[in-house]
């Protein structure tokens, strides 16, 4: 062969490529089909959203925490409130822990339905992207009805949720539920035992479960390799622990195992909403103390210097609590892996400093070590295995 | 066992499984809307484009310009130029920056009369942004437009009086706020007036 053909060739992939979910670009030095070696940039969505966060108080910046992952902003708002709550202590009302719990599952089960169906898509899969999609109409329905709105909800708050479920809604939701699984098997006949599928998958894109850990790889991706790991198991949250529920983990580290294990979660989720229903207690769905809009005599008092910290924090005890923490972390179970809002505070109304730990970013670091040394086309395959959303990486 | 794989690998049971399934979805239901001729029904409480609700009486907006709205709006969108006439404020205009916005409905929780609603209304792109500068005409219009499609009489969001807060804690205004009834009915508009005047 003439020498000249056998140098290695740089390819810019992203960050307009569809399959690449969002704005993420990837410099790949390839030799043939081989990757040589693969560089992820990333920045192309960075709104500085931790920096924005210093500027406004604790209740406020709630809906920027919708804009990480827009895919389950519910799980990103109850990260964040929990995260304020445990630094301002205060203890969120039976109702409002079990209406988180079960939104929370929904924005998992939306979430991992794009998933299935991009996905499925990049890998050739077209019809199983217009069947998740069909579903997915379901649940943001649901959401719309009862948070006003499909994505970007904004329905936690800090202390609670923002307006109470309908009975209407619960209705609604159980007939969705009991449905469900049956279009989970659906997917499934579609591509699990599909020959292409499991070409594409088995024995693709394999990390142990050693190095899983050492990458920081959290959530399904992490229990694909045989590791059970769940922060809702672990440290758990808001109604969490009431309910009964597995963790599915896989075996090899393969696509295919991370795949069959959020397969497992759809019917995870199914169960943990279908016992929050029939648990909902009844009571108030914002705690006493929480901080709240004030509302003074007159309105025009307001206009004063300080106007943000009057606002939001009109209590005393809740001003010496802030005092007596410097740092905090709390983390959820987001649908990608664990999210974690790590707050510095100091005696104002707003954060020192906000840091998110997002899974997106810890795992688009990784894509390099899946990547390297298989072939062009297993790069999709392996970044949809990894579940990365490009709002939540760059933040 | 043997056999039974190597059939299926020949007759490629799995693949015509597959079809099956889209072949039954075929003659199902269609779900899919067409949507700029059919629209899907929208819940109560959506929260899309602003409008400042005219006060059936007056015929005027209801703000009173205290600022509250403009301060808890996290993207700052907000902004309200007033002026003070003969000891009152008097609110000159309104503007919300819509492309700013993030359509959180804090401004519609923290406004204590009641001033501001977010509508059911999606459908106002532009293809400039100052299409997207609300100001106070223009909310007013919007408010019209909406309650001109809205189905009953009265019109209540549930943004208004957030759940969870005490009551006690709310200016006596927002407190007592009811359905605001819809400049439609004239008889409707008769009656309130009945009612304001001996107050
Ligand atoms: S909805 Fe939120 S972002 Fe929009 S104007 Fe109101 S407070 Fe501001
Ligand atoms: S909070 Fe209400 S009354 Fe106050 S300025 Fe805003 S719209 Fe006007």
């Amino acid at each position: 062969m003439n020498p000249e053909n056998e140098r290695e060739l740089l390819i810019n992939m992203g960050p307009q490529h569809p399959a690449t979910h969002g704005v993420l670009r990837l410099v790949l030095e390839v030799e043939g089909e081989i990757v040589k070696r693969c560089t992820p940039y990333i920045g192309y969505l960075h709104r500085g959203l931790e920096k924005l966060a210093e500027d406004l108080t604790y209740v406020q910046s709630l809906p920027l925490t919708d804009r990480l992952d827009y895919l389950s902003s519910m799980v990103n708002n109850v990260g964040f409130c929990l995260c304020v709550e445990k630094l301002l202590g205060i203890n969120v009302p039976e109702r409002a822990k079990f209406i988180r719990t079960m939104l929370s599952e929904m924005a998992r089960i939306c979430s991992h339905l794009v998933w299935i169906a991009t996905h499925a898509l990049d890998i050739g899969a077209m019809t199983v992207f217009l069947y998740a999609m069909r579903d997915r109409e379901k649940l943001l329905e649901l959401f719309e009805m009862v948070t006003g709105a499909r994505l970007t909800v904004s329905y936690p708050r800090i202390g609670g949720v923002r307006c109470d479920v309908s009975n209407e809604f619960l209705k609604k939701l159980e007939r969705f539920i009991d449905e469900f699984p049956k279009r989970v098997e659906e997917y499934e006949t579609l591509i699990d035992r599909n020959r292409v599928w499991l070409k594409r998958t088995k024995g693709v894109g394999v990390i142990s479960a050693e190095e899983a850990i050492n990458w920081g790889l959290t959530g399904p991706t992490l229990r694909g390799s045989g590791v059970y790991y769940d922060v809702r198991k672990f440290f758990p949250y808001d109604a969490y622990d009431k309910v009964e529920f597995d963790v599915p983990v896989g075996k090899n580290g393969d696509i295919y195992d991370r795949y069959k294990c959020r397969m497992l979660e759809f019917r995870q989720s199914v169960r943990i909403i279908k016992q929050c229903i029939e648990r909902l207690p009844e009571g108030p769905i914002l705690a006493d103390n929480a901080p709240k809009i004030r509302m003074p005599a007159s309105p025009l008092k307001i206009d004063k210097e300080d106007v943000q910290f009057e606002i939001y924090v009109d209590d005393k005890s809740v001003e010496d609590f802030i005092k007596k923490f410097t740092d905090i972390y709390a983390s959820v179970e987001a649908p990608r892996g664990e999210l974690g809002f790590y707050i510095v505070c100091d005696d104002s109304a707003k954060p020192y400093r906000m840091r998110v730990r997002a899974p997106s970013f810890v795992h688009t670091g990784a894509l390099p070590r899946l990547c390297e040394g298989g072939l062009i086309a297993d790069v999709i395959a392996n970044i949809g295995s990894i579940d990365i959303v490009l709002g939540e990486c760059d933040r | 066992m043997k056999v039974k794989e190597i059939l299926t690998k020949i007759l490629l049971i799995e693949i015509f499984k597959g079809l099956a399934l889209t072949l039954k979805m075929l003659f199902s239901k269609s779900v899919t809307v067409q949507y700029p001729f059919e629209k899907r029904n929208i819940h109560e409480g959506f929260r899309g484009r602003h409008a400042l609700v005219r006060d059936p009486i007056s015929g005027d907006d209801k703000c009173i310009g205290c600022m509250r709205c403009t301060t808890v709006c996290p993207s700052r969108c907000i902004h309200i130029k007033r002026e003070k006439r003969e000891n009152k404020m008097v609110v000159i205009d309104y503007i919300i920056d819509a492309s700013r916005c993030v359509y959180c409905a804090y401004c519609v929780e923290a406004c204590p009369v009641c001033a501001l609603v977010l509508t059911e209304d999606y459908e106002y792109s532009s293809y400039e942004r100052k299409g997207l500068i609300f100001n106070k005409e223009k909310l007013l219009k919007n408010w019209d437009e909406f309650s001109a499609k809205w189905p009953a009489d009265y019109y209540f969001n549930k943004f208004w009086q957030p759940p969870g807060i005490d009551p006690s804690r709310w200016p006596k205004t927002k407190r007592e706020q009811g359905p605001v009834p819809l400049k439609r009915g004239v008889e409707i508009k008769r009656e309130v007036k009945n009612e304001q005047l001996p107050s």
